[in-house]
């Protein structure tokens, strides 16, 4: 449940003679695994998983979700926008409880569930408020809760925490290295911040631009459960100092 | 759960005693400026007339228009001798607010549905849009002759004509609202599961509505024009007749006092639009405050 197959897929922006985002790429996350996708803006990041959510066509390759290819987007795979994407319009509770409510998931099923997602995700208190009214950190809160609640077997997060102030950013990577560790999904993470890839995944996957490719698939063994302290341990140092050495190789 | 959690940012929060009055203060400075200009007019235009009236004749005094208004809103008629202008005056509202109100409903029934499929589908704006486009220059003037041909004078050519101008200003908002539409707030929809029906109706409906209101405002004002023009032609009620039939009879006093009721009824509706639209908006209007 949960795994995705990249295979030699491309992608190519505006027909022949576009913008090739995405070059000849293999790559596979398996089941319950947390692969973090770090690389220069630019470097075709958003496009990889724009593919996987099937908000975007694939030019070339194939790509499947457990074993099906993906024609288009799906409550299986929930994605987190970098801004949040919330429906201004709504309510804290009623953009949590949209999935449920357009799938066609009685009240009774889905009310009990949302409840407890909001307390986890720490918006109890919330659940009246428009977005407009909430920070940008809380905004975020709702838009993984919303996902959340539709208990997706995949989590697609698009720089999810690239918006945030530095502190805020820390205590949501906190929360959902909890929410993590207690459901274990599939997580495709997109970051260009190399201590946010290695303090959250089990894998780095550092991509490079023009042609946006896959170089190196780095496993990060620091072991769980994982949290904020392990930032300033000597193993995690050691790995930033690997990956930064290998985004720079990149680089030139 | 050792998350710090953020405060929300405070809205709109209760105002200490201080700042209330200062509130009420600016509010009524700012309705005294509102009608400074209005006043001033009014005065100006009393003292240069002589013997009740300006421009030889043509132009009655405000007091005689004010002192022609009371009878026409308040007078009983008496004897045999009906007055078209004693005691009507709010039947004469009636009769337009309610064509007004009956053609506007029926432009928003058509154009907001419109709209929004022109602007979500290609296909339709393909099919619709060059139509509405190429028939949208000719003025709601023109299209007199034929609704008095097919309608005769009578309460539906007004609606009729109401309908036609309100639409185009509708539609045509409602189609940019819908074509406006965040992008990921689609994609969000469809990750969540949601069919095409639920992105008109739940999207792409509520994201447009700012334009939409934009063009209800202006369609209701169009509406107004429209109601005056066939009722001063095509029908034999309301604010319009009325206008028409005292200019007629040289009754100069109920003509302006008939256009200043316009200007208020119109006002008012616009008013009670704004009302709405902050109701119905409230996300918007809390957008726009806190940035
Ligand atoms: N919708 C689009 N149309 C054309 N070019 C695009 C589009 N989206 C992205 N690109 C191009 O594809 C490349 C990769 O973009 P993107 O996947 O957004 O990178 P990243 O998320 O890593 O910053 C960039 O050169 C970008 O300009
Ligand atoms: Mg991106």
């Amino acid at each position: 449940m949960g795994t995705i197959t990249f295979n030699a897929v491309s992608k190519t922006y505006g027909g022949a003679g576009g913008v090739r985002a995405l070059d000849n790429v293999d790559f596979q996350i398996g089941e319950g695994e947390f692969v973090a996708l770090l690389g220069p803006s630019g470097c075709g990041k958003s496009t990889l998983l724009n593919l996987l959510a099937g908000f975007e066509p694939l030019s070339e390759g194939v790509l499947t979700f457990d074993g099906r290819t993906i024609s288009k987007p799906g409550p299986d795979r929930g994605v987190v926008f970098q801004e949040a994407a919330l429906l201004p319009w709504l309510s804290v509770w009623e953009n949590v409880v949209f999935g449920p409510k357009v799938q066609g998931t009685p009240r009774a099923v889905y009310e009990a569930k949302a409840r407890e997602i909001l307390t986890i995700v720490g918006l109890e208190k919330f659940h009246e408020a428009l977005p407009v009214q909430l920070s940008g950190g809380m905004r975020q809160r709702v838009g993984i809760a919303r996902v959340l609640v539709m208990e997706p077997r995949a989590l697609l997060m698009d720089e999810p925490f690239g918006a945030l102030d530095a502190q805020t950013r820390l205590s949501m990577q906190q929360l959902l290295l909890e929410v993590w560790q207690r459901l274990k999904t599939t997580v495709l993470f997109v970051t260009h911040d190399i201590d946010e890839a290695i303090l959250l995944a089990d894998r780095v996957c550092v991509m490079t631009a023009r042609p946006g490719r896959i170089t190196r698939d780095i496993p990060i063994t620091l072991p769980r459960p994982r949290s904020l302290d392990d930032l300033t341990t000597a193993d995690f140092t050691r790995f930033k100092a690997m990956i930064m050495a290998e985004m720079r190789a990149g680089a030139h | 759960m050792t998350v710090t959690t953020a405060e929300p940012r405070p809205t709109a929060a209760a105002a200490p005693t201080g700042e209330t009055a200062r509130l009420i203060s600016s509010r009524l400075r700012s309705y005294a400026a509102a009608i400074l200009l209005p006043l001033t007019l009014i005065i100006l235009w009393q003292l240069a007339g002589k013997d009740g009236s300006l421009a030889g004749g043509a132009l009655p005094t405000p007091d005689r228009v004010w002192a022609a208004w009371k009878i026409w809103a308040f007078g009983t008629p008496t004897g045999l001798s009906l007055s078209p202008y004693v005691g009507t005056w709010a039947e004469s509202v009636l009769f337009s607010a309610q064509r007004v109100a009956k053609g506007f409903a029926l432009a928003i029934l058509v154009g907001v549905p419109l709209g929004i499929l022109i602007g979500w589908s290609k296909l339709a704006q393909a099919m619709v849009d060059p139509t509405i486009q190429w028939l949208r220059p000719v003025p709601i003037t023109a299209w007199l002759p034929i609704s008095i041909a097919i309608f005769g004078i009578a309460d539906f050519g007004a609606v009729f004509l109401i309908t036609i101008g309100a639409f185009y200003p509708i539609v045509i908002n409602t189609t940019q609202g819908a074509r406006d539409v965040e992008k990921n707030w689609i994609r969000a929809a469809q990750m969540m599961g949601a069919g095409k029906l639920d992105i008109l109706r739940r999207i792409v409906l509520p994201a447009a509505l700012p334009s939409i209101f934009t063009g209800l405002r202006i369609g209701l004002g169009i509406g107004w024009t429209a109601v005056i023009v066939s009722e001063m032609v095509a029908v034999k009620s309301g604010l319009g007749y009325v206008l028409w039939d005292a200019y007629y009879v040289g009754r100069m006093d109920i003509v302006i006092a008939d256009m200043v009721s316009i200007g208020l009824v119109g006002f008012l509706s616009d008013w009670l639009i704004v009302r709405l639209e902050m109701w119905v908006l409230k996300w918007r209007r809390l957008q726009s405050f806190n940035s």
